[in-house]
């Protein structure tokens, strides 16, 4: 069991191979799933805990297909890989930094994890790449519907699937789109995006979930209710908002290359060479940087370097990835200095061969 | 507009910040507000979030529920209703019925609804067309009574008793 084996790969999500992916780097549907027969995590004591675990390990194992699939318990792993999982999208903090016996199963590359013993006994997510809500929900749903045969999950037919959180109760759902939105953030237009959405009822929040910052002008968009609506109908609504703020980002983009091409020319040219010549940079001016280069990038300013590489980027520089690469601890000066020079060794000499788009896209 | 970060160059960032119904608007030049990105970026973080104020919503006491109420405790799990509105988080499935009555304003206040639509478990999809077919016996059998055809009741309180699962006690 050995999390190195995911360092050389990147995840699915971040092919850039989905659909609208110039904009929508990923979408992600979770359920949360608790086991009828044991207390929510709020009472349950350490036994329980390890009892649950154990339970829904076997099961895992036995209900789902997936060849790739692989648990990890998380109290033996050293926090550098629980804080690596977090960078990839596949933990949140809260589970990486929890107590007690807890863990993930991973598979279908990445697309599929499964968080045990987090807020809820269960969480289900798949995370794919770009614009396809439909079908990420489709792959969780299939996940859901095999563990059903084996666990009996606490629901009731009036309040749907109970929660430890009543608001997370009834469907279970939280369905969100990563979008990327430069150009809305440059011309200072982003605030008009966020009052739309809220009217509607969804929740924005930053690259890492809820609370952190909006780095990297990268935005979260996900629905709030989860009672009293079907998943799909939840999707739906999710589905007719996001192509408008898709529309209006890339409307915002046109207008800025007609009015100032100089300036936005500027502003990626000089980002990219920053990249590809630095000798120490930190985390935020990187993703600040890479967020100009992948503007760049999707305009055609910028040719020979493909979208999957500068999305990797934005997850490899981040401080525990630095770390497993470098196979030691290092400190923040020294994380700034490895930083600067993996992302010179990406950057340097690549062909548009790179491309993501002759990746193929695996469906599991 | 003057800045209010520099105080020196106009305002040209209108930021407009609604939160518990009072609106804030902040005015900043442009090159305050890109030093900053962060006033962007931390505007989103400063005004409660959503989920936050779920959580004020849920910790907040509930209107309209009596001192004996709040006391509920749930025979399963041992929590009380005051607890539950205390820390936002229940203690085990059987509390969604034992608090359901303070229960029904709170979710509508969250999501609006208080009825589940959407996913059932096939298991629950069996056991709800029975409590249907349940309900349905048990009005039959009501009207049989009132009738007074007892023969066509004691074949519906036979059909009852072997959906629940017991012995025909005729």
């Amino acid at each position: 069991m050995d999390l190195n084996d995911l360092q050389t790969s990147a995840g699915e999500w971040l092919g850039g191979t989905g659909p609208d992916s110039d904009i929508v780097m990923s979408s992600r549907v979770r359920l949360a799933r608790n086991l009828a027969e044991f207390p929510f995590l709020s009472r349950a004591t350490p036994k329980d805990r390890g009892q649950i675990e154990r339970r829904i390990q076997t099961e895992l194992k036995r209900a789902l297909p997936a060849p790739d699939l692989r648990y990890f318990s998380l109290p033996p792993l050293p926090p550098v890989d629980r804080q690596f999982l977090v960078e990839r999208h596949l933990i949140s903090r809260e589970h990486a930094y929890g107590k007690g016996p807890r863990g993930v199963c991973l598979g279908g590359g990445e697309t599929i994890s499964i968080m045990v013993n987090e807020e809820d006994h269960l969480r289900l997510q798949a995370l794919r790449s770009g614009f396809q809500l439909r079908s990420t929900w489709e792959q969780v749903d299939d996940v859901d519907s095999r563990l059903e045969k084996v666990l009996d999950f606490a629901f009731s037919p009036q309040f749907g699937y109970l929660t430890v959180c009543p608001t997370n109760v009834g469907t279970g759902m939280r369905a969100s789109v990563m979008l990327h939105l430069p150009a809305l953030v440059m011309s200072q237009q982003i605030n008009k995006v966020f009052q739309a959405v809220s009217k509607i009822n969804l929740a924005v929040r930053g690259l890492y979930g809820e609370g952190t910052q909006a780095s990297g002008d990268f935005y979260q968009f996900s629905n709030q209710p989860t009672l009293g609506k079907s998943e799909l109908e939840i999707i739906e609504t999710i589905e007719r908002v996001i192509p408008k703020i898709i529309e209006y980002e890339r409307t915002v983009r046109e207008q800025l290359v007609e009015q100032r091409r100089e300036v936005i020319e500027d502003k990626v040219w000089r980002a990219y060479g920053m990249l590809q010549t630095a000798r120490t940079i930190n985390s935020e001016e990187t993703m600040d940087l890479l967020s100009a280069v992948r503007l760049g990038v999707n305009l055609k300013i910028i040719r020979d370097v493909g979208i999957s590489t500068v999305n990797e980027l934005f997850i490899l520089t981040q401080p525990a990835h630095l770390q497993k690469l470098e196979r030691s601890e290092l400190n923040g000066p020294e994380r700034d200095i490895t930083r600067a020079t993996y992302i010179r060794n990406r950057l340097a000499a690549r062909g548009p061969s790179s491309n993501g788009a002759t990746k193929g896209e695996s469906k599991s | 507009m003057q800045c209010e970060s520099c105080q020196k160059n106009a305002a040209t960032v209108h930021l407009t910040d609604v939160s518990n119904n009072t609106k804030r608007e902040i005015h900043l030049c442009e090159s305050c507000a890109k030093t900053q990105g962060v006033t962007i970026k931390s505007y989103l973080n400063k005004s409660p979030s959503y989920p936050e104020l779920l959580n004020q919503l849920v910790h907040s006491q509930a209107e309209g529920v009596t001192a004996e109420e709040k006391d509920l405790a749930c025979p399963k799990c041992g929590i009380t209703y005051r607890k539950f509105r205390s820390t936002g988080k229940f203690g085990c499935p059987n509390d969604y019925m034992v608090f359901k009555k303070g229960l029904l304003s709170l979710l509508e206040k969250i999501h609006g609804k208080v009825e589940h639509k959407g996913k059932v478990p096939l298991k629950a999809t069996d056991q709800i067309a029975k409590q249907k077919e349940l309900r349905s016996l048990r009005a039959d059998l009501e009207k049989a009574v009132r009738d007074e055809a007892y023969e066509k009741a004691a074949r519906l309180r036979d059909r009852i008793h072997a959906l629940e699962g017991r012995e025909s006690e005729a």
